[in-house]
């Protein structure tokens, strides 16, 4: 079998509200798969599922062709995972948590090697293993997380929102390191909540809301469905001028600057225009998912905001 | 002053609940120790009895404090003001020790005892509480977290405890045989400074002027420091801890004891210090050669079977303690597991290789090793101090019996709270120290207060065995362990199928 996580139509319900309803999700070996989705629409709860830390209440879930809950030892042997908000155990330091971790993975056999990689991780997300786990950020928290994850090999990575305490350089450190297991044949899914996170990784994504896939495909196949906002000051500017700009929707001149938008699959044609308009104070907003839903779904974010 | 205004007004909300049973609590607490010494203790003889026997046994003075002569007010100002002034200092907040002050006092009164005494009382055990809020706000000036900063307070309201019990231990006579006058030390210590208004004798307010100044001060040092200090970082640096864990730190047990052995170690203590005064009293109700007859009486009340010696008797009673302290550190094990799970760290060994039972299983077998550490504890300490107090041999082997015979009734704490864990994880921590207390109050003060036989029956402290004499009734012992193995086998087979409780 080819696909790494297959859910067929899970059901997850928590008394009255239903997290998953009726999830469909593959993800083929060796993907960078983006699990997209706003806040609460049960990105946490799928992976919950995936990992057999909860279990469904209908529909079905393989890992590897096994099943989550009941094959959870051998499956964990074979995966690493960051979770969505990291707790540490408040009197154990964050090089004590990411040694416990990476044993009870299996990872430390070659005790030089696991020193080296730890070594190299620590160095790389600048962190500092010798303080106790109660006193770090969570950003430092998200750091022990991330180190504890890639100082052991696993084929499957399921990383929920691991950025999101993290500042950009960091991030830039996390890509590299995703890069790197995904060069040695891994497979990852990616949860986050912001689209332009996911695109710079992820050869596909797949976009929940409300406990349902909604999309899923190559980002490129997806590229159709964003628009990109697009504005700049508006110094003497006419209408005519602007009515030249290719691609561009819901043009308006406010405050002083123009904006509009333009599918995000345009956006090349619309540049060099812009250029010879010779336009000062330019931004581009790439799209949120907010916005996305919005447009394509006649509503924003689903209902929540919890984790 | 306005903000200062609604901190106070949200805090006192948050906490409210809280501090209303504390409050309740300490004043049941006066009202019960007023009746039942009224009621256990009720001649002046007998309690110029019990007085003289403590003035002989420092240990007595230690733990207590001074007596000040027999009348029933002063006897029950000795039996109690140093539990409740530690109770005191577990509350935070100046209104919150007003309102411990007026529930000592209204308990004592409605426990019939002497209405200006029983002020005295309430203001003394205010007055320690407020020295010690204090002590707590500058402790958290040199702390970095609230963890060290309760760490250090607490370890200073034992050090203010054990000052006084020096001092009271090395008090002279006084004017009368049953009256004392403590030793310098004990004006070292807060506690000592409350204990020495000599409530219902004297009324002496004098000396909580020096509480109150105490408390003063730390104020004052504690707006000084402020000035100085840059909020989120304190006057001591935070140590440096392992960059890597030691080699031993490789499953889900290790990091089990790893995170329980301070605890534990704690417990055993407690089970020590319980067990060194079990040997030490015991001898000298023997060499008093056991007239006390009220005192037996009400031992025995705590302890079923007639056939003891009176050495025996003690023991078998003081275990009664060590079992509580055994149960509670089987159910604070249990309890663990549901922090775990709550904190979320459970998740991250459960997404190792670590299967949820066995998980489950190494906080049991940690329980377990836990209580057996606590007996041991305390039967070497009360076989030590036995022998050294010139007690028989027989105390070693008495000591041990009593000690083994607490396993059961420990046990079953451990299996039901685990059965909680997995059937109503959100109960664990509420519903585990209510059972906890209520087997307390059901088989071990049951009998003191008269409750039905059939309510004592509920508390597996009622039927853990009391291996002195001839009849020994062991099958109480035996059914707790048969159910305890039971209710452990359906818990471990439930978790197969238990999903994680974050919430
Ligand atoms: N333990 C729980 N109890 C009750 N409701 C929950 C629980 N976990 C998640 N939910 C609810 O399920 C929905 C999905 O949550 P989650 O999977 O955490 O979303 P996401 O990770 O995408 O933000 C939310 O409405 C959330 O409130
Ligand atoms: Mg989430």
């Amino acid at each position: 079998m080819n696909d790494v996580i297959e859910t067929r139509g899970l059901v997850k319900r928590f008394g009255t509200v239903t997290a998953l309803d009726g999830l469909d999700l593959v993800v083929a070996a060796g993907q960078i798969h983006g699990f997209l989705g706003p806040n609460g629409a049960g990105k946490s709860t799928t992976i919950r599922i995936l990992l057999g830390l909860a279990r469904g209440d209908a529909g079905t879930a393989t890992v590897f062709g096994a099943h989550p809950w009941t094959d959870a030892v051998a499956l964990h042997r074979r995966i690493a995972y960051v979770p969505g908000d990291v707790s540490l155990w408040p009197n154990l330091t964050g090089g004590e948590a990411i040694d416990l971790v990476s044993r009870l993975r299996g990872g430390t056999a070659d005790k030089p090697g696991y020193a080296a990689r730890k070594a190299r991780l620590m160095e790389a997300f600048e962190l500092d293993p010798a303080k106790k786990g109660r006193t770090y950020s969570k950003g430092n928290r998200q750091k022990v997380a991330l180190v504890a994850a890639f100082a052991t090999e696993a084929q499957l990575y399921i990383l929920d929102e691991p950025t999101s305490g993290l500042d950009p350089l960091m991030g830039a450190v996390f890509e590299q390191e995703i890069g790197r297991v995904a060069a040695a044949g891994a497979t990852v899914l990616l949860s986050s909540h912001i689209l332009s996170e996911v695109e710079q990784l992820c050869g596909k994504v797949s976009i929940i809301r409300a406990g349902q896939c909604v999309e899923t495909g190559t980002l490129d196949s997806l590229r159709h469905l964003t628009r990109t906002e697009v504005s700049f000051a508006a110094d003497g500017l006419g209408p005519a001028q602007l009515a030249a700009i290719p691609a561009a929707h819901d043009v308006s001149v406010s405050g002083g600057r123009v904006r509009f938008t333009a599918d995000s699959d345009q956006l090349n044609a619309v540049l060099p225009v812009l250029a010879t308009l010779n336009v000062a104070g330019l931004t581009i907003n790439p799209p949120s998912l907010e916005e996305l839903f919005l447009r394509h779904y006649g509503d924003g974010a689903a209902p929540g905001g919890a984790s | 002053m306005n903000t200062v205004g609604i901190l106070l007004r949200q805090r006192l909300r948050r906490d409210r609940w809280q501090l209303a049973a504390w409050v309740l609590g300490v004043g049941l607490l006066a009202l019960f120790a007023a009746a039942a010494i009224a009621q256990t203790f009720g001649n002046d003889a007998d309690r110029a009895q019990i007085l003289a026997l403590a003035i002989a046994t420092p240990a007595i003075l230690m733990l207590r404090g001074l007596p000040e002569g027999s009348p029933v007010g002063a006897f029950t100002y000795f039996s109690v003001f140093a539990f409740l002034a530690l109770l005191a200092t577990l509350i935070h907040g100046a209104i919150a020790n007003i309102l411990m002050a007026l529930a000592v006092t209204v308990g004592f009164i409605i426990g019939k005892l002497d209405a200006g005494g029983s002020l005295c009382a309430g203001v003394a055990v205010g007055a320690v509480g407020l020295s010690f809020l204090g002590v707590g706000l500058v402790a958290a000036q040199f702390m970095r977290t609230s963890r060290g900063a309760n760490g250090t307070a607490a370890a200073l309201v034992v050090a203010a405890y054990i000052v006084r019990g020096i001092g009271d231990a090395a008090s002279t006579a006084g004017s009368d045989p049953l009256h004392r006058v403590a030793g310098w030390p004990s004006w070292l210590s807060p506690i000592g400074w409350g204990q020495q208004t000599g409530a219902f004798v004297r009324n002496n307010y004098a000396p909580l002027a020096i509480n109150v100044s105490f408390a003063a001060a730390c104020a004052a040092a504690v707006f000084a420091l402020q000035a100085r200090r840059d909020t989120g970082a304190s006057m001591l640096p935070v140590r440096a801890g392992r960059a890597d864990a030691r080699a031993s730190l490789r499953t889900s047990l290790a990091l089990g004891w790893r995170l329980q052995w301070p605890s534990i170690a704690g417990w055993s203590a407690a089970g020590a210090a319980t067990g060194l005064l079990a040997g030490s009293l015991a001898n000298i109700l023997q060499a008093a050669g056991g007239g006390n007859t009220s005192l037996l009486n009400a031992v025995r009340s705590i302890v079923p079977g007639t056939t003891q010696t009176p050495t025996q008797l003690i023991i078998a009673a003081m275990f009664s303690v060590v079992g509580v302290l055994a149960a509670a550190c089987a159910t604070q094990a249990v309890i663990r597991l549901r922090q775990e799970e709550v904190r979320g760290t459970a998740e991250a060994v459960l997404a190792a290789p670590v299967h949820r039972v066995r998980w489950f299983a190494d906080y049991l077998v940690l329980g377990l090793v836990a209580v057996v550490l606590v007996l041991l504890a305390a039967g070497v300490a009360s076989a030590a101090s036995g022998l050294a107090a010139g007690a028989g041999g027989t105390v070693v082997g008495d000591s041990f019996a009593a000690a083994a015979a607490q396993l059961p009734a420990a046990l079953v704490y451990l299996a039901v709270v685990s059965l909680l864990f997995v059937l109503v994880p959100e109960a664990t921590v509420a519903a585990g120290w209510g059972l906890l207390v209520l087997g307390m109050i059901l088989g071990i003060y049951g009998g003191m207060v008269g409750l039905p036989q059939w309510a004592r029956n509920i508390s597996p402290f009622q039927h853990t065995p009391v291996p002195f004499g001839v009849n020994t009734q062991w099958a109480g012992g035996i059914w707790m362990l048969v159910i305890a193995a039971v209710v452990v086998a359906a818990a471990t087979l439930l978790m197969g199928r238990r999903p994680l409780h974050s919430g």
